[in-house]
């Protein structure tokens, strides 16, 4: 198998940032979980530019996308990677605290692979974060150039 | 002599009574002389002078110059009182005395003429018997100082007096104390000009004709034309010989002189025919004038011939003016205090209107009010085909019925009526109701109309002299007057009281405000709708921002406690490992509260898409996602056929969850849980219900049920936030429906919930109580 490749999480809050990863870390996944802070950055580091310029890392497996972010907010940068030809193929979770259905909605019209509210109750939230992890990290090669993988529920 | 009578004849075949030219009668009543002078060069250019009078000098006055045309040489002085003619009207000059017998002169202008008019000032001479006439009175010049005793009581009584019948009656009674005439009238036009009498002061030579009524035709149009221009009129002798004015024609003008102004025009002989068909040969009128208007007449009769002289006449004058006057004042007063009265009246329909959800409402809450602002004894208002009745008014088929005939008619502010049978076809139908309507017209779009009503009263008209028996047009004697004056009494029916002018102006300042209010109500809606959208606007974002930022926190401690939990737990004791363990707990509960919150609220904001249900599959449906959570429970279904019913199914759907939800909640324990779902079908509505066996509740709690995180119930018994019924009142009511339970403790509960049939069901009927 070559390199693994990266699992790209967007996310602001610290604590969410800890608790996703102490989620990911007890999935004992072997990706290496790249954090960007705001959508700029997240942007930035897909097409390896600004502070991500000659990253090592290479193109992420999955994005763990947050919905409010710093800057650019979730859904424009969702919009921007469904419409960029290079990275439309890239799988898009979108993590959320909000149970607002036009979010969701906004969503899945812009193209999200997968929309998960997150839990208040960490054993829930552990074991979405696990289920998605697995799916996209290990079970889910997104197909070359072919149509997007269908996500979880 | 040929030119005027021919004239005069000429018009009464061509129009009769009310176009004869009586302004310009050719001559002149006998108990004066009557000079006209051009003031170019002061010369007589014509006259008039009764045979046997000594006034005038021998020979022919025409031509001669004013000065020696009087005997005796009075003409000098007469000359000399030329100037005093004033510019308008006409006023008394002077006086004179050709052949030693003092004369009033009174001057005018007519035609760029100036008549000069001679009246012996002293008693008449005619054998007349004029009892409790003033001698003193009869002899002087006739200024004020003379004319001020016979009026200056009357100045004082007419202070007191409270009433326009005890002013009336005064006058009347001062002046036949200082005339001496047989009787004096006090006569009141009406608006058709009809005349009544309503004060009267008489000896017993002549009959009473108090209470009378006289027909229009009695005084005619150009008769009134000329009373409003000189208000006193004297005819001393009925079967006077009238003396002609030589020349007939004025040689300057070509034309014969108008005698509007004068004291000595002779009158109409159809009018002393009517005078000695009255029995009377003497009368006198003076008018009584208000704003420019003739309102009546002081109208004094002697049997037999008498004269009242000058000085007597402008007493009389004074008489009627204050008279005038003081009715005016009077009914001036008597109109403001019945507006002021009717303006506390309009400002409680004023606050009622403003206060009421609709005018209407506000209105039908004030009836005794809205009854008294016109002085009606019925009313409705009718708005969009809706009619609300107060008081004894029409049935509300005949009120559409009449506001159709005012909407053919063009929509006036105000219709008034006070005989309706002669303004409507079928009108007579209602007339116990409305003989008499006032209608306000309260909107420009849509027929909407306010109305007043007042029954038929049937009274009696007494006139003086069947009015009835007025002759055709076509009948070659009409102008013969009446010869009756016998009382006629008329039953008038179809007709209710009219309505006065304060009135009608009381409605239409009722309008107005009407038409404020309903446009102000308008408006106010048109901003509540608009804050209405801003705070709605201002809570989703409210809402938004809570489900993202007030469940992040909760969020992390459960994240937390639970790390803490597995990477520090073998050193928590056990009592820290159940501290930990509530942590979670609490936290993981808030964040549901925070959850059902915001599903409330998400309620009470989404938009309602009312289709038609099938109950039985919603149900069922239900079921279906409950089954899951029911695991090993006993429970038996009860489940009735239920009618369609037609709302937003998702809501729908959420509603009859939670009621399933609850039931399901607190039949826990029961073997087995008994669950009945059914409906009630009445004539009106319908009613679905779901009972169960469960442990009830206290109808005592029975309003908090219903409320957001209401219990009845310890949270260690029945889990729950308190959402769910709460959740439920407010899809049904967002649907214009009821939802209410009844239940008893530990005997189980029922629910049950009714939605609108789907026709109308805004909230208009409302104002119709």
């Amino acid at each position: 198998m070559a390199e693994l490749k990266p699992i790209l999480l967007v996310e602001d809050n610290p604590k969410d940032i800890e608790l996703t990863l102490a989620a990911l870390d007890q999935c004992q996944l072997a990706n290496t979980v790249v954090v960007t802070r705001d959508g700029a950055e997240a942007l930035d580091y897909l097409h390896a530019r600004g502070a991500h310029a000659g990253r090592n890392s290479g193109d992420p497996v999955v994005v763990l996308l947050d919905l409010k972010l710093p800057k650019i907010d979730g859904l424009e940068v969702l919009e921007r990677i469904k419409s960029d030809p290079t990275l439309r193929h890239t799988p898009v979770v979108m993590l959320t605290s909000s149970r607002e259905e036009r979010d969701l909605v906004g969503s899945y019209r812009l193209g999200v692979n997968a929309f998960v509210v997150k839990p208040v109750a960490f054993s829930q939230f552990f074991e979405a974060i696990r289920d998605l992890g697995m799916f996209w990290a290990v079970l889910n090669e997104p197909p070359p150039g072919g149509a997007s993988p269908v996500g979880p529920p | 002599m040929n030119g005027p009578p021919q004239r005069v004849r000429r018009e009464r075949l061509d129009g009769g009574c009310d176009r004869e030219p009586i302004h310009v009668p050719g001559s002149i009543q006998p108990f004066g002389t009557l000079l006209v002078i051009d003031p170019a060069d002061g010369r007589v250019v014509q006259a008039a002078c009764p045979p046997g009078s000594s006034v005038l000098a021998p020979g022919d006055p025409i031509g001669r110059p004013l000065g020696e045309a009087l005997a005796d040489g009075a003409g000098r002085e007469l000359a000399r009182l030329l100037e005093r003619v004033p510019a308008s009207g006409a006023g008394l000059l002077g006086l004179v005395r050709p052949g030693g017998i003092p004369h009033h002169v009174i001057g005018h202008r007519s035609d760029g003429m100036t008549v000069i008019e001679l009246e012996p000032s002293g008693p008449d001479s005619s054998g007349t018997d004029r009892s409790g006439a003033d001698p003193s009175g009869a002899s002087g010049h006739g200024g004020f100082d003379e004319v001020h005793p016979h009026v200056r009581d009357f100045l004082d009584a007419v202070q007191k007096a409270a009433s326009i019948d005890r002013l009336c009656a005064l006058a009347a009674r001062e002046v036949r104390r200082i005339t001496g005439l047989d009787r004096v009238l006090i006569y009141r036009f009406d608006p058709a000009w009809n005349g009544e009498v309503i004060a009267e002061d008489r000896n017993d030579r002549l009959p009473s004709y108090l209470g009378l009524r006289f027909p229009a035709a009695d005084i005619p149009a150009q008769a009134r034309a000329l009373y409003r221009l000189n208000r006193l009129r004297l005819i001393p002798d009925a079967d006077y010989e009238a003396v002609p004015i030589r020349p007939a024609a004025n040689p300057r003008t070509g034309r014969p002189l108008d005698l509007g102004l004068s004291v000595l025009r002779s009158v109409s002989p159809i009018h002393r025919e009517y005078m000695r068909n009255m029995g009377t040969m003497a009368s006198m009128s003076i008018s009584l004038l208000r704003e420019g208007g003739l309102w009546g007449l002081i109208s004094c009769h002697n049997r037999t011939p008498a004269r009242v002289p000058y000085q007597v006449r402008v007493a009389c004058d004074v008489i009627g003016q204050v008279l005038s006057l003081q009715l005016a004042a009077t009914e001036t007063a008597a109109a403001a205090e019945h507006r002021n009265a009717l303006r506390g009246v309009h400002g409680r329909l004023l606050a009622a209107m403003a206060s009421a959800e609709h005018f209407v409402g506000g209105l039908a809450a004030r009836p005794d009010d809205l009854l008294a602002l016109t002085g009606a004894s019925g009313a409705a208002v009718v708005t969009g085909g809706r009619v609300v009745r107060i008081g004894a008014a029409p049935a509300e088929t005949d009120i559409l019925k009449l506001v159709d005939r005012l909407a053919e008619g063009g929509r006036d502010d105000v219709f008034v009526t006070d005989r309706l049978a002669d303004a409507m076809p079928g009108g007579e139908a209602i007339k116990d109701t409305a003989s008499g309507v006032l209608a306000i017209s309260i909107s420009q779009l849509h027929d909407s109309y306010l109305l007043w009503f007042r029954p038929e009263t049937i009274h009696t008209v007494t006139w003086g002299g069947d009015p009835r028996k007025v002759p055709s047009p076509d009948d070659p004697t009409r102008l013969s007057p009446r010869t009756s004056f016998e009382a006629w009494r008329e039953t008038v029916r179809l007709t209710s009281p009219p309505w006065r002018s304060v009135e009608r102006e009381a409605a239409a300042e009722l309008r107005t405000a009407i038409v404020d209010i309903v446009l102000r109500k308008a408006e106010e809606t048109a901003a509540l709708s608009e804050r209405l959208t801003s705070i709605n606007k201002e809570l989703e974002a409210f809402s938004y921002s809570v489900s993202h930022d007030l469940r992040a926190p909760f969020r992390h401690i459960v994240g937390y406690a639970e790390l803490l939990k597995k990477f520090e737990g073998e050193r928590l004791s056990e009592r820290g490992v159940r501290y930990v363990d509530t942590i979670v707990e609490s936290a993981v509960s808030a964040g549901k509260l925070v959850d059902d919150l915001l599903g409330f609220s998400q309620m009470g904001r989404a938009a309602l898409a009312p289709v038609p249900v099938d109950m039985n599959a919603l149900v069922a449906e239900v079921r279906r996602r409950l089954a899951p959570d029911l695991g090993e429970r006993a429970i038996a279904w009860r489940i009735a056929a239920l009618p369609p019913t037609r709302a937003d199914p998702m809501m729908l759907r959420l509603a009859m969850q939670n009621l399933v939800e609850n039931a399901l909640k607190f039949t826990r324990g029961r073997e087995p849980a008994v669950i009945e779902i059914f409906a009630d079908q009445g004539p009106e509505e319908t009613v679905y219900r779901v009972r169960d066996n469960g442990a009830g509740f206290d109808m005592a709690y029975v309003e908090k049920l219903f409320g957001v995180f209401q219990r009845l119930h310890r949270v260690e018994e029945f889990e729950g936030t308190g959402i769910g019924l709460a959740n439920v009142k407010r899809i049904v009511e967002r649907h214009g429906g009821r939802v209410w339970a009844e239940g008893s403790p530990d005997g189980g509960a029922t629910f049950s919930f009714v939605l609108p049939d789907g026709h109308d069901t805004s909230g208009d009927r409302r104002w119709r109580s």
